[in-house]
């Protein structure tokens, strides 16, 4: 089964060896004689394996490079915290964020209660009384009484005042329950805006962390570029014959993108280089091995390719061309067969840039010009962002 | 010894999780008791339609009595009901009326339960929140003991669960991040409980080649075994891998087996091999890097309890508090809560060769020391002899009257959930 599998990139453990039936391998003997549920499966397993510490770990690294990776939940709580934050208690009633709180949970009356106290007045209102005897003689007399004046245009008065006061009281619960929907709305409304707000920040922050990680990493990828570009050329052979004389030119050749100066700087120079380049691996390293690139063990030299190199990615192309441009530039770059060892070759202890420049013979200003400190820690752990583990996700 | 399992279905060809829990257990304590499922003519558990005949048969040489279900489910009166109760204030009648919506109701079985609480020692019920459980623990309690393969959903949360959590003779619990669940919402501590889970069938001899090459699986691959469904995660699933696969070039693939109820994307590294047998399924399950299992509702994962028992390990929902759970317990697995993790743990599980390797052997040990047959045999059998040493204990709590069970007055049963203790279990 594991045969099945091709390795293919840089994973090349990928298989346990011990997959299918062949994983189930020597059995392990229980903790406990078969039979027996020792204390049901609440017991931990005694191993020293702790899948708690491994979770933890990976989440650890993962807020390392990601910045906190929140849950909603976890976001929803820091915005309720913002969110009585920015209610400041000095200007807003205490209690009012419950409230609001409340009243978002709480769903609105549907219809207006009748209020307590409306109050009532019909035609026989004023001669209402509990006393059965005194509403008969109240209503026996009443012809009497209207003889006298006439009631109902004080009953039609109070009778449209209840009216009207029942209509109020209505208009003020409709109000009420109104006011108390927008009310919900609007905490609704304010929650949700800071939960947004907080999950916006969030992410900004976690950018902002992935912004000066990427900037510290180019940094520093510029300035080993300078450090290389600063490294004299080996040097030469003399076992080796070469095409182009050995000294340097009297005058340091002006770079001009690989177009001019020596003839190496040519494109077909630069194929065949690039060819050796893609040749040279640990089973085919017999040209590349030669030259200035011997004096580096196999180690160094797989070092010097990058494989180690936590910034494998983006400088590789960047770091060909400035080697390209040492090459032009040193003594023995005639030959168009050596430079690999050297264009690839980063000193394991870096030189300070300054002795080197001022040690090389025909100090070729590599163009530009370093404007930034040079590169006297390339490797300075200081200087290496959270994101730079290779193996990392 | 005579035995009663309850189910609310009971069939070879029934794969679910507690239909074939049920039946795991009743064919292996056959072995030690007179045997009796009591179960409904249904076949499908959305509808609760009659597919099998009723009356007496045997599957697997156990008698099997079937019951005719009242009348099949209607789905928009179920939602309506479920919305009520678990979202809204709602009254013990309103429960009732749920659970009458859920099913199946078959008031013969009930009837039958109520005979048989005479002439058995015990009657195992399965799924509280069906009604052939919950009538059957009401009818049979003195007898009753409840394996409640409950889930932290809102139905725990229910109130007309708490009278048989707190009546029913015993409760065999699958997990213990369940027991803690029901005794916060309940208060049962004091009803025998203990947690067992069930087994599974393992072969003795599993061969992935052999599967690998009847499924051209060409490549490492991740396993999902289950039904390929929003409800169990696989949503969030396919978008995590598909993210993960377009950030790595190593040639990983995810495996889905299982009935699709969802569609599964179209994409170059995710196959899906459909039902396939159960040698099947063990042969692919030992070839894989691990078992992935993303649901956020399990009572207990019996497919992680088979992925262990080969030795493979497990990537887990971690904000299930079973599986996180379970693989604390065992360390037997890995648990991720976000995409990001998810990637970081499978990454880790793909490259640490020793580790994913010791991982599958604590899942093994894990499997061995408390999910082989044997350990559930026992802790059945020593709850039956604990439950007949003790005396009976008292009547269950009668429901309320007319006018009290129509009182509006019971919260959400989700909020009730949502406010009782979570977290896995470490211990």
């Amino acid at each position: 089964m594991a045969d099945q599998h091709p390795h293919q990139g840089r994973r090349q453990h990928f298989h346990r060896g011990r997959r299918g039936h062949d994983r189930r391998g020597e059995r392990r003997p229980s903790q406990t004689p078969q039979g027996q549920p020792s204390g049901g499966p609440d017991a931990p397993q005694p191993d020293h394996v702790d899948v708690d510490q491994i979770v933890r770990d990976i989440k650890a690294r993962i807020s390392q490079r990601h910045g906190i990776d929140l849950s909603a939940q976890q976001i929803q709580e820091l915005a309720a915290r913002r969110l009585e934050a920015i209610l400041d208690p000095r200007t807003v009633k205490p209690g009012l964020l419950d409230q609001l709180r409340k009243a978002a949970g709480a769903p609105a009356d549907i219809a207006p209660a009748e209020p307590a106290d409306a109050y009532t007045f019909e035609d026989h209102t004023i001669y209402d009384t509990h006393n059965g005897l005194l509403r008969f003689l109240r209503k026996l007399f009443n012809p009497l009484l209207k003889l006298f004046f006439n009631p109902n245009p004080i009953s039609a008065a109070l009778h449209t005042q209840a009216e009207v006061n029942r209509a109020a009281a209505r208009r003020e619960a409709e109000r009420e329950r109104t006011q108390a929907e927008w009310n919900a709305l609007h905490y609704t409304l304010l929650q949700r805006l800071v939960t947004e707000v907080s999950r916006v920040s969030l992410e900004i922050q976690s950018l902002a962390l992935r912004v000066e990680s990427l900037s510290t990493r180019t940094d520093f990828t510029e300035r080993r570029i300078r450090g290389l570009e600063s490294v004299p050329a080996p040097p030469a052979i003399p076992s080796r014959s070469f095409d182009a004389p050995a000294t340097a030119p009297s005058s340091p050749a002006p770079r001009n993108g690989g177009e001019s100066g020596t003839g190496d700087g040519s494109s077909e120079g630069r194929r065949r280089r690039r060819r050796r380049r893609g040749r040279r691996g640990p089973g085919a390293g017999g040209d590349a091995m030669t030259g200035a690139g011997a004096a580096l063990s196999p180690s160094q030299n797989d070092a010097a390719e990058g494989d180690d190199d936590p910034f494998d990615e983006g400088p590789d192309t960047e770091m060909g061309d400035g080697a390209e441009g040492i090459e032009a530039d040193t003594p023995s770059s005639g030959n168009a067969g050596e430079p690999a060892a050297v264009e690839m070759a980063p000193p394991p202890h870096a030189p300070e840039p300054a002795p080197v420049a001022s040690t090389a013979p025909t100090p070729a200003p590599p163009a530009p010009q370093p404007s930034s400190p040079p590169a006297d820690a390339p490797r300075d752990s200081s200087i290496t962002p959270p994101v730079t583990d290779p193996s990392g996700t | 010894m005579k035995l009663a399992i309850v189910v609310q279905r009971y069939a070879e060809d029934i794969g679910g999780g507690s239909e074939l829990h049920a039946r795991y257990i009743a064919e292996h304590l056959a072995a030690y008791a007179d045997v009796r499922v009591l179960t409904t003519c249904a076949r499908d558990y959305v509808s609760w339609k009659n597919e099998y005949p009723p009356g007496v048969s045997r599957v697997n040489g156990i008698a099997v009595e079937r019951f005719a279900v009242a009348h099949e489910r209607d789905l928009r009166d179920f939602a309506r009901r479920s919305s009520l109760v678990f979202d809204e204030t709602h009254s013990i009648a309103d429960e009732l009326e749920w659970l009458d919506s859920q099913g199946p109701q078959s008031p013969a079985l009930i009837a039958r339960i109520e005979q048989a609480a005479h002439d058995v020692d015990f009657a195992v019920l399965f799924s509280v929140r069906y009604h052939t459980a919950f009538h059957g623990s009401r009818a049979a309690a003195a007898k009753a003991i409840l394996v409640p393969t409950t889930e932290r959903d809102p139905a725990v949360g229910l109130a007309i669960l708490g009278p048989v959590f707190r009546g029913v003779r015993g409760i065999m619990y699958n997990t213990p991040e369940e027991r803690a669940l029901i005794q916060a919402l309940h208060g049962n501590a004091q009803v025998p409980g203990v947690t067992v889970g069930v087994g599974s069938q393992i072969p003795d001899t599993t061969d992935p080649a052999a599967a690998a090459a009847k499924f051209g699986l060409d490549r490492p691959y991740v396993l999902y075994v289950g039904r390929i469904d929003v409800n169990k995660g696989c949503a969030e699933l396919f978008d995590y891998f598909t993210q993960y696969a377009a950030g790595t070039e190593q040639p990983l693939d995810l495996v889905l087996i299982g009935t699709a109820v969802r569609p599964v994307p179209a994409h170059p590294r995710i196959r899906h091999l459909g039902y396939v047998s159960d040698q099947d399924k063990y042969d692919v399950m030992a070839g894989a890097e691990a078992l992935v299992m993303p649901s956020y509702f399990e009572s207990l994962s019996m497919v992680m309890i088979e992925a262990w028992a080969l030795g493979v390990p497990v990537l887990a929902n971690g904000r299930c508090d079973v599986l996180a759970g379970q693989c604390l317990r065992s360390n037997g697995g890995l648990f991720y809560t976000n995409g990001r993790e998810f990637e970081a743990m499978l990454e880790r599980l793909l490259e640490d060769s020793a580790l994913a390797a010791e991982l599958g052997d604590n899942g093994r040990a894990f499997y061995e020391t408390h999910y082989e047959w044997p350990v559930i045999e026992t802790a059945y059998r020593q709850m039956f002899d604990r439950l007949m040493a003790a005396p009976t204990a008292a009547p269950l709590e009668p429901l309320p009257g007319w006018l009290a069970a129509r009182r509006r007055t019971l919260p959400p049963a989700a909020a009730a959930v949502d406010a009782a203790p979570r977290g896995p279990v470490r211990e």
